[in-house]
C-alpha cells in the first residue's frame, strides 16, 4: 500500500488554533488571525498542546487531508469507513482510491491497534511533505522520537 | 450577520490525483472530498441551535462560560422590530434580562451560570468545516420556504460563498 498527499488545509496548525481561539474569545476572525501571526509558532504549539492534553479534539477536526492511496483491499477501506465515520473513501478503480479524513479521525485511527499501521503511514507522509511539523511532533511524538 | 469562507479545498488539486488515474471529474462523487471552512459572526443563538442539528459536520462556538454578554449584542427579529408594541416589549425583557446578568456577574456569580439567564436572542460567532455533501444538504433544508429567515440568509450566503469559490461543484440549483 502507498499513500500520498493530495491536498491539505492551509496552514493548519495556524487553522487548528484559530478554532481554539474562537471558542474564548469575542474578536473578529481576521483579529484572531493577526493575534496568532504576531505570537507565532510557539503561541499555536502551545494551543495545540493544551487541546491534546485536555483531549479537547474537536479542534483537530478543521485540519483536513486528502490521501490518494493504492494497492489497497475493498475490505481494508470498508472496514476504516465503517469504524470512522468522519472518513471518507471513494474508490477510483481496482485497487486505488480517494480517501478524506480530518485530523482527529487521523489521531483516533493512530490510537486503534488495527487501524494504526495505516495512520503511521499517513503521518510519515506528512512529516515526508512537511505539512505540519508541529502537530506531528505533539500528536504522534513517540513515534517521532522512536523512529 | 457576517459569513466569511476562511478555505476549501483546491479542485486543481483533487484533479490532478484524478488525472493521473484515468479518472473523469464527477461532481457528485466529488462532494465527499471538497470540505469548506467558513466563519459565521453575529447571527443569534436561536439560529446556532438549528445549524448544529446538522450533523457531520465540525463546530466550534464562542463560550459564554468565558466571554461576557453585553445588551448590544443581540439579534432583533424584523417582525418584533417594525411592531412598536412588540419593539417595547422586547427591549423591556432584555433590559431587565441584562440588568440581572450584570448584577450576578458584579455579585462574583461566575459567567458559566450567570448565563443562564442569557436570551437566545444573543448574538455568537462560531467556525465550520463539512463537506459539499453536508453542505448541500444543509443549504437545501434551511433555504426551503418554511425555514426560518435568519438560518434562510445564513444557508443563502453560503451558498453564494461556496458556489463562487467551487462553481463546478455547484452546478444544480438547489436553493428552494
Amino acid at each position: 500500500m502507498k499513500v500520498s498527499l493530495a491536498w491539505s488545509s492551509p496552514n493548519p496548525e495556524r487553522t487548528i488554533a484559530a478554532a481554539m481561539r474562537r471558542c474564548y474569545s469575542t474578536k473578529a476572525i481576521e483579529e484572531i488571525e493577526t493575534e496568532l501571526e504576531q505570537k507565532g509558532p510557539e503561541y499555536w504549539k502551545y494551543l495545540l498542546s493544551k487541546a491534546l492534553q485536555d483531549k479537547s479534539l474537536d479542534v483537530l477536526e478543521h485540519f483536513v487531508l486528502t490521501l490518494l492511496v493504492e494497492g489497497t483491499e475493498d475490505a481494508e477501506v470498508g472496514a476504516l469507513a465503517r469504524n470512522f465515520p468522519y472518513l471518507r473513501a471513494t474508490r477510483l478503480n481496482e485497487a486505488d482510491w480517494l480517501l478524506t479524513l480530518n485530523a482527529r479521525t487521523l489521531v483516533e485511527l493512530w490510537r486503534d491497534p488495527q487501524s494504526k499501521p495505516f495512520a503511521d503511514m499517513i503521518v510519515t507522509e506528512l512529516d515526508r511533505r512537511g505539512v505540519c511539523p508541529i502537530f506531528n511532533g505533539l500528536a504522534f511524538g513517540a513515534r517521532i522520537n522512536a523512529s | 450577520m457576517r459569513v466569511k469562507l476562511l478555505y476549501c479545498t483546491d479542485l486543481g488539486a483533487l484533479k490532478r490525483v484524478l488525472a493521473q488515474k484515468g479518472v473523469p471529474f464527477d461532481p457528485e462523487v466529488m462532494m465527499d472530498h471538497v470540505v469548506y471552512m467558513f466563519e459565521i459572526e453575529d447571527c443569534s443563538r436561536v439560529t446556532t441551535h438549528q445549524l448544529v442539528r446538522h450533523r457531520a459536520v465540525s463546530y466550534d462556538q464562542e463560550s459564554q462560560r468565558f466571554s461576557a454578554a453585553t445588551r448590544e449584542g443581540v439579534v432583533t427579529p424584523p417582525s418584533v422590530q417594525s411592531n412598536e408594541a412588540a419593539y417595547k416589549a422586547y427591549d423591556d425583557a432584555l433590559k431587565t434580562v441584562y440588568s440581572a446578568y450584570e448584577r450576578m456577574v458584579a455579585a462574583g456569580i461566575p459567567k458559566e451560570d450567570a448565563r443562564y439567564i442569557l436570551p437566545s436572542a444573543i448574538k455568537t460567532k462560531l467556525v465550520m468545516t463539512l463537506n459539499a455533501r453536508s453542505l448541500m444538504h444543509m443549504i437545501w433544508q434551511r433555504t426551503a420556504l418554511q425555514a426560518q429567515w435568519e438560518i434562510r440568509e445564513l444557508a443563502t450566503t453560503l451558498h453564494h460563498l461556496a458556489q463562487d469559490a467551487t462553481p463546478e461543484l455547484w452546478t444544480k440549483i438547489i436553493e428552494r
